[in-house]
């Protein structure tokens, strides 16, 4: 495993307000890390750093390239899906795959072709006649005929429905991940790509407040729901996070050996979700 | 060379106007040509052999004319929607995710709508304005009994020469009018139309009014008139000429006497000429900038 991306102090700026204060992370290759924020947090704009396509402070190098300033060639080893349907409606499908082929010299146009043939997405149609769900698909099946090292996505199922957004995820893991390759994702719905992430980065108000593989994760993290009569005991273990569900109480510690927490009540490896709740609901107390 | 290739078809992709409408200009007018073109004043008058020259002269100027027109409305319309449709539409995420530098896409997006366009239209009207003269030769013969074709090919080789001479140099005069219109699609947030009139007008009004002078307007201003004086010798005359030899019987041919006016070091030799295409360059180099550090999206 190498680092391919490398964040040291990023910070920019839009007026008065801070998207990013002094961020500084590491990207290995080979995992699926999700940059994990509420709207707002500053996720696009460090997406936007490692593309090149924001001036910011600090430094960013991505495959040791300099994304202002070497965008050109680092373009041919990242792809990226900013946002939904940013497709043009006037361009045709046939003509998008003849572009991106003539453009991009790591493009496989039949891998794009037997994409598509799973789907209902006619050749001669345009992109203003598909479904935003058939958008998504073209693109994807667009960049997934790449054979790029870095898979960027920002809020790739923004508005999409159930089954796209899943065939989505399923479509990446299935005939696009390998070791080789490495997604960066930024969402705001945790729960849809729990099961896929081998890293996190939670980002609140331009801060990172959890950067972790989520097998760390099962190691520093414990939730507990705690039985009825040891409330009291499992709060002097100093829990960070409580709440109720259906009059039970449920805690998250951090750093406690479970030989600690194990007669307080059930014990489980907390859920992204419910881990990123928990920090944010914190980081704003 | 296949790069080159794709990226100029995705102009056209776009911009389809810009090769529709004037073959469709074209194409009205030689229907128009075919079908009504024995009520014209050219096929009913029956031409001596000297004054079909002249005649032949001023129906390839004219069909030009018509289609240069079309073609400078489309190409304005290109330059300043070129790089701001892609920013209203967000297509540019789509587009920045592609190994193709700003430099290059700008300098395409330059190349279509100051080069290929225009020349494509030279070509159209080249093509198009013979075979008009063909019809209409035609028609004069099956209907109106006509022994003159109207037709003579060293006037056409004339005419065209003349015709690309002068393309030459209005492209190069009007260069820092075309970079100003991609400057201000690069620019606009909205109505990229109003930023490429309302700033130079505010700026001439308000020199005016402080300063009472009009360096402004004078320096924006690159009129027809003042191309036609650097770039031919004596063009009033010559188009006093024109007209004469076009009523006269006239031996050189209307088409030869422009050929003598054509006077390119008159145009090099301008200042005016240099200052407009460093301006040019300049405005290229901002547009580049702007598609590139421009974070609006």
């Amino acid at each position: 495993m190498t680092t391919i991306i490398e964040a040291k102090a990023l910070s920019k700026r839009y007026g008065s307000l801070v998207a990013l204060d002094q961020v500084s992370f590491n990207i290995q290759s080979g995992r699926i890390v999700g940059l994990i924020g509420r709207n707002g947090a500053g996720k696009t704009t460090a997406l936007k750093a490692i593309l090149g396509l924001t001036s910011h402070a600090g430094s960013v190098s991505v495959f040791g390239l300099d994304p202002s300033r070497e965008r050109n060639a680092l373009m041919k080893d990242v792809c990226f899906i900013a946002d939904t349907a940013v497709l043009p409606r006037w361009l045709r499908v046939d003509n998008a795959i003849d572009y991106v082929e003539g453009v991009h010299p790591r493009f496989q146009r039949a891998r794009a072709q037997e994409f598509l043939s799973h789907t209902d997405i006619r050749q001669h149609s345009r992109i203003g006649e598909l479904s935003k769900g058939m958008v998504t698909q073209l693109h994807l099946a667009l960049i997934l005929a790449i054979d790029a090292r870095l898979l960027v996505l920002d809020e790739p199922t923004i508005g999409l429905d159930l089954v796209y957004r899943r065939q989505f995820y399923d479509t990446l893991l299935n005939d696009y991940f390998d070791q080789e390759r490495t997604i960066l994702l930024t969402t705001h719905q945790v729960e849809e790509v729990e099961n896929l992430l081998t890293d996190v980065l939670f980002v609140d108000r331009g801060h990172i407040v959890l950067d972790s593989s989520v097998e760390a994760i099962a190691e520093r993290y414990v939730q507990v729901n705690v039985a009825a009569d040891k409330l009291e005991a499992a709060r002097a273990l100093h829990p960070f996070y409580e709440r109720q569900i259906f009059g039970r109480p449920t805690m998250l510690f951090e750093n406690q050996p479970p030989a600690a927490l194990s007669g307080l009540g059930e014990l489980r490896t907390p859920g992204i979700a419910d881990l990123f709740v928990a920090k944010m609901q914190t980081e704003a107390a | 060379m296949k790069l080159l290739q794709i990226q100029i078809r995705r102009e056209f992709w776009e911009h389809r106007a810009l090769w529709v409408a004037p073959v469709a200009v074209a194409a009205t007018l030689l229907l128009l040509i075919a079908v009504f073109g024995h009520h014209t004043q050219l096929a009913q008058v029956q031409f001596d052999a000297d004054k079909v020259p002249p005649v032949f002269v001023i129906l390839l100027f004219g069909w030009a004319m018509v289609l240069y027109l079309t073609a400078a409305i489309l190409i304005s319309i290109y330059l300043l929607d070129c790089l701001y449709s892609e920013r209203r539409d967000r297509s540019i995420l789509f587009w920045k995710s592609l190994p193709v530098s700003d430099t290059r896409t700008v300098l395409i997006k330059f190349l279509v709508g100051f080069v290929i366009v225009p020349l494509g239209t030279f070509l159209l009207a080249a093509l198009t304005g013979a075979l008009a003269a063909g019809i209409l030769s035609l028609r004069g013969a099956f209907t109106l009994h006509h022994e003159l074709p109207l037709w003579n090919t060293l006037e056409w080789l004339r005419v065209e020469g003349f015709m690309l001479y002068g393309l030459i140099a209005a492209l190069l005069w009007y260069a820092p009018y075309a970079t100003y219109l991609m400057l201000a699609s690069a620019w606009a947030r909205r109505w990229p139309s109003a930023w490429a009139i309302i700033p130079p007008v505010l700026l001439a009004i308000f020199e005016y009014m402080i300063l009472g002078t009009h360096y402004i307007s004078r320096l924006a201003r690159r009129s027809l008139g003042d191309l036609s004086h650097l770039a031919f010798r004596t063009s009033v005359e010559g188009a006093q000429n024109l007209g004469d030899a076009a009523s006269q019987p006239a031996a050189s041919g209307a088409s030869h006497m422009m050929n003598q006016s054509i006077d390119p070091s008159g145009l090099l030799a301008s200042p005016q000429l240099w200052l407009g295409l460093a301006a040019a360059a300049l405005m290229l180099v901002l547009t580049i900038r702007l598609r590139r550090y421009r974070d609006d999206s």
